[in-house]
């Protein structure tokens, strides 16, 4: 048990660690909402299991449930949002030079 | 409360007494898990919060059990994790490639779902997709940002929102 959740807190440090090498490379503000996406989708994902993992069947086990659902159900909501303003507000959406 | 602005005192809602048992149970049981301290205190002040907030929601919640529904709902879950695990691999592997071959591109995808929540529903479960997000809605059309052509694929192959419209198929059309 203790294994399994040393192993998803380093998986989801290593998609951490992925989505902010994303942030810095990507050119806009459009794909770089794809590489923060990659943190909540796997990399908190996979921190919260190990950590539910090693408190083993309790309430904090509970209450990282509780947390992760929150978090699946909030982080596309607010995605949605940064980008859609930023369509808003004009932004063009860098593109690939044809070559 | 949302009474005190009708009339002679005439309730716009009658609040049903076994929707508000049902509430309060709900909350009343989460209250006990989050908590899970089992002396009077903790008990009584939870089953007064509990009942006091189904109380002040009951009067203007239009909101009705659809127990079908969340099942279809519940094991749609897995199945759309299991494509968020996927794309999170592809976004990775776009990311840490040295030539970072990306290809952005703004997409309009035109459904016919023709209900609200399932066009939430399809929004979100773009969005959560990494490579993927909704980035504008109107009605039943969504524009969409989509990082390369796989991911695209994600969206315009229809399988998030064939899945859907396959749970609301039994729904009223409300868009």
């Amino acid at each position: 048990m203790e294994v399994m959740s040393i192993i998803c807190i380093l998986a989801g440090l290593f998609f951490l660690i992925v989505a902010a090498i994303g942030v810095i490379r990507l050119p806009d503000v459009f794909s770089r909402s794809h590489a923060v996406s990659l943190t909540d989708s796997l990399g908190a994902f996979l921190v919260l299991v190990g950590v539910a993992l090693h408190e083993g069947l309790s309430p904090s086990m509970l209450k990282i449930i509780a947390v992760l659902a929150l978090l699946y159900i909030q982080n596309p909501v607010i995605a949605h949002a940064t980008v859609r303003a930023a369509l808003r507000a004009g932004l063009k959406p860098w593109k690939k030079e044809a070559s | 409360m949302t009474n005190d602005s009708f009339p002679s005192g005439v309730r716009s809602r009658p609040i049903s007494s076994q929707f508000l048992i049902l509430k309060t149970t709900a909350l009343f049981v989460l209250w006990i898990l989050l908590s899970a301290s089992f002396d009077w205190i903790h008990l009584g002040l939870g089953l007064v919060l509990s009942f006091t907030v189904a109380w002040v929601n009951s009067g203007h919640s239009p909101f009705v059990p659809k127990f079908r529904l969340w099942g279809n709902i519940l094991f749609y879950l897995p199945w759309l994790f299991v494509k968020i695990v996927q794309s999170s691999l592809h976004v990775s592997k776009l990311i840490l490639h040295p030539s970072l071959p990306i290809d952005p591109r703004l997409i309009n995808v035109e459904t016919n779902l023709g209900h609200h929540g399932a066009v939430v529903l399809l929004g979100n479960s773009i969005t959560l997709t990494p490579g993927t997000i909704t980035a504008e809605v109107d009605r039943n059309t969504l524009i969409v940002h989509a990082l390369d052509e796989v991911s695209e694929q994600d969206v315009t192959s229809k399988s998030i929102e064939s899945k859907i419209a396959a749970m609301f198929k039994d729904e009223e059309p409300d868009l």
